[in-house]
């Protein structure tokens, strides 16, 4: 457990210090004019760039607090990483990764995770301490709802049977030191594909095995490096590189203590499993609180990413039910969104230019997902308004928008004739999205 | 353990059964193109003697200005006015290379923003030359540049007569000659700052350009095609959007916003600037050479040739709404009076803005971005 906090803890401040250095405060937050919302968090804004920066060095701070600090200390650091760190992430949806849902997921735990109480007994240092066993499960839980999740999202027929995107995606790195070639090859998108999904789908069991477990993490390692290489995904692979070390048993750090818990040293999930329910039923009133927040927690991990069950459309052309459901690297989506507004006096329409808006990282998310489209549409039908010389009528906008999926040509996603300001971005099947066949 | 080798068997049977299925499939070619070639076609081929004859053309100009300083007549200033256009027409095939020393560096903007922003605030020129405190290297773009001389060498109608005065007899004609020959020497430092990087005695830029063969940011393809897109967005949103008035929150037409308005070469200008645009697609020369280009590029990926079918079509019909703009009177003319060809013009143009913008990039993997993604 201490291993994972210090890990996770160096990660955060990695990840936040390569986030300032890049310039990506200004570029990300302060540039545009325009940001997108998450539905349910449109009250969230962007602050100045001061602000922002101080919440940067505060979560370097609670970072350093989430490693090294006990009790009160640390719950409170953990409660300000958690908060500071899901802020910036909810600012603008645009840069919305799953790894970074992921850490806030992470950080969300750690603030219930007890720290080690030192014993006061010789040899309790930095490793010292025992953590209940439910604590260590928790972030098992999550880490594995991310990797199954991930797989079971990758068995379909494109990326099994047309190694999609990957076919499009590998041939471009065919410059790459001393494995560049193989990926001019035909088969390697298909090897490739195949060993993505057997990966994410069973890493959690082998990983769990403790026979197993050693080469389990070498494939981790070997797996998140080779992926962090292709793809520009950021920390990710070191995140995840660092988080599965919460598999291993790091008893021996601890030697000196006596351990307790005899389902600690096996890690397995059924004795694990105890634990979580001594602790949900521990007496104690704040335990009972803890517990049931926790597994209203685990219910939504389960729940939520399977809401796409619930729309008709194609996940992956609406993408109703897309985020937060661990889907990544799945397709090769791209848009052009073209933007009329209409002015209801003068029936004048014009054409909009997106780049006086939004960077080009906006743009570009922006125009391959409805909801961000329908958000960007309300944003200019009030803007324009606002600016015209009748500030009081509604203008109308509506959007022309061609979406490649997957290297297909591309075809219209939006009923190009409907009056975006008319519709709401709820729950609710969209109606103006387009079916993909 | 057992669990290991049980699931390395089940791997290699997926593998042999994939091996089988995949010799069925006949479609899908090895993907072998080298795209080292495909910019050396675009280096040497096009990129080079585009800004070696831009440097050529700019040299002229140069120097007929200081002629026509010397001796303002109507011979010297035609003989001027030919050379701005040759110059100008030079620097519509360079559009798309705003790279290395072109592109933006701090302050400074790329090449195109900095030599051939348009329209040009006449209010900040006059000023300038009122106080003879003229700046090339402030933020007043639309100050500056191949359109800041044109509007001191060209009168709207013509009037070559009231251009000569302007230089010989009118209050502050000795400023203004001096704003002109600075702003020609301002244009002619920054052409050559750049031709030298690729064609100067020592250039070593179009070897880096041809190494830098991977398709990431950075890359010489991303950089390229970033370049090549943008030019084609700016010849249909400022060249033709914005002075027909297709902008969202305009109200009007404005043709004075339309490019070379003063010389009335905005169709001449359109023209060679789609000209640029297509010879990047087919990776032609300007001496119609046809080389290695992005074309031949798609046609090496799955799904390349649906694309370059619908491009080509639409280029060709951007083609022919291009010839079909009569020559008879200048382009803001024709928006203020006869706007519909030109308007068919702009909606042929934004018809094959999703092949350059989304499908090409999505088919060739080329990054646009530097944010970090999950693969979306």
């Amino acid at each position: 457990m201490i291993v994972f906090k210090i890990i996770f803890g160096a990660l955060m401040i990695i990840g936040t210090i390569r986030f300032m250095y890049f310039g990506w405060i200004e570029d990300h937050y302060i540039k545009p004019k325009f940001h997108f919302k998450y539905w349910g968090f449109e009250w969230i804004e962007s602050l100045s760039s001061h602000y922002l920066y101080a919440i940067h060095y505060l979560m370097i701070l609670a970072a350093l607090g989430v490693m090294f600090a006990q009790k009160t200390l640390y719950k409170l650091a953990a409660i300000v990483l958690f908060l500071c760190f899901t802020y910036t992430e909810l600012i603008d949806l645009t840069y919305y990764l799953n790894h970074y849902y992921f850490v806030s997921c992470v950080c969300f735990l750690l603030i219930f995770i007890q720290t080690p109480s030192p014993l006061g007994r010789a040899g309790v240092g930095l490793f010292g301490g025992n953590v209940p066993n439910w604590c260590i499960l928790a972030l098992k839980l999550q880490i594995s709802f991310v990797y199954i999740y991930a797989g079971l999202a990758k068995i379909n027929y494109d990326w099994l049977f047309n190694a999609l995107p990957l076919k499009i995606w590998l041939p471009a790195h065919d410059k790459m030191p001393i494995i560049g070639t193989i990926f001019t090859w035909q088969i390697t998108p298909y090897v490739f594909s195949w060993i993505g999904m057997l990966y994410d789908c069973t890493i959690v069991f082998f990983l769990i095995n403790k026979k197993t477990r050693f080469f389990a993490y070498l494939t981790v390692i070997i797996f998140h490096v080779l992926t962090g290489l292709l793809f520009q995904i950021g920390v990710f692979p070191l995140v995840m590189i660092g988080a599965t070390l919460i598999f291993f048993d790091w008893d021996f750090l601890n030697q000196t203590t006596p351990s307790p818990s005899l389902g600690r040293r096996g890690a397995l999930f059924p004795s694990s499993l105890e634990g979580v329910r001594n602790e949900a039923l521990s007496p104690s009133f704040l335990g009972g609180v803890r517990g049931g927040i926790l597994i209203f927690f685990f219910l939504f991990q389960i729940i939520f990413p399977l809401r796409f069950l619930c729309y008709e459309s194609n996940l992956f052309w609406s993408e109703e039910g897309y985020r937060f459901s661990w889907r990544v690297m799945l397709m090769e989506k791209a848009g052009t969104a073209t933007f009329y507004v209409k002015n209801p006096v003068t029936g004048k329409e014009g054409i909009v230019d997106n780049a006086e808006f939004l960077n080009s990282h906006q743009e570009k998310q922006m125009a391959m997902q409805p909801d961000m489209i329908l958000q960007f549409a309300h944003f200019l039908g009030n803007h324009y308004q606002k600016i015209s010389k009748t500030p009081n009528l509604v203008h109308s906008v509506r959007v022309e928008a061609y979406i490649t999926l997957n290297g297909k040509p591309s075809k219209l996603l939006i009923d190009p004739n409907i009056n975006l300001m008319n519709e709401k971005d709820t729950f609710a099947p969209k109606k103006w999205i387009l079916s993909y066949k | 353990m057992q669990k290991n080798i049980k699931l390395i068997l089940v791997i290699n049977l997926l593998f042999l059964q994939l091996f089988s299925s995949c010799k069925d499939k006949t479609d899908i070619t090895a993907n072998n193109f080298d795209r080292k070639l495909m910019l050396q076609n675009y280096a040497q081929k096009l990129i080079k003697p585009a800004f070696l004859d831009l440097k050529t053309q700019t040299d002229i100009l140069q120097t007929a200005t200081q002629s026509f300083m010397a001796t303002p007549n109507t011979a010297n200033l035609s003989a001027l006015q030919a050379a701005w256009v040759n110059a100008y027409s030079a620097f519509q095939h360079t559009n798309s290379y705003n790279f290395g020393v072109a592109g933006e560096q701090g302050l400074r903007k790329s090449l195109t923003e900095e030599i051939a922003t348009f329209p040009v605030s006449n209010t900040k020129i006059d000023n300038a030359i009122t106080l003879g405190n003229a700046n090339f290297s402030d933020f007043n773009r639309d100050a500056r540049g191949f359109l800041a001389i044109e509007y001191l060498i060209f009168d709207l109608n013509n009037d070559n007569n009231l251009i000569i005065s302007n230089f010989t007899t009118q209050t502050n004609f000795q400023n203004r000659k001096n704003f002109l020959i600075n702003a020609v020497t301002n244009l002619k430092t920054r052409i050559d700052e750049v031709n030298t990087t690729w064609n100067g005695a020592n250039a070593t830029f179009a070897n880096e350009f041809i190494a830098n063969d991977a398709t990431d940011v950075g890359s010489s393809t991303s950089q390229l095609y970033n370049e090549f897109l943008r030019s084609f967005e700016a010849l249909k949103n400022f060249k033709l959007g914005v002075p027909l008035g297709k902008r969202a929150g305009q109200t009007q037409t404005e043709a004075q916003r339309v490019e070379a308005y003063y010389s009335s070469k905005t169709l001449v200008m359109m023209q060679l600037h789609f000209k640029s645009i297509e010879n990047i697609w087919y990776g032609k020369s300007k001496t119609e050479e046809d080389g290695i280009g992005f074309k031949e590029y798609l046609q090496s990926v799955e799904g390349g040739n649906a694309l370059i079918t619908s491009t080509e079509t639409q280029l060709l019909a951007i083609k022919s709404a291009l010839n079909a703009i009569p020559t008879s009177n200048s382009v803001a003319f024709q928006i203020t009076n006869s706007p519909l060809l030109l308007e068919n013009l702009h909606t042929e143009i934004q018809k094959n803005t999703r092949f350059f913008k989304s499908d090409m990039s999505s088919l060739l993997g080329i990054a646009i971005t530097f944010s970090s993604g999950d693969g979306d």
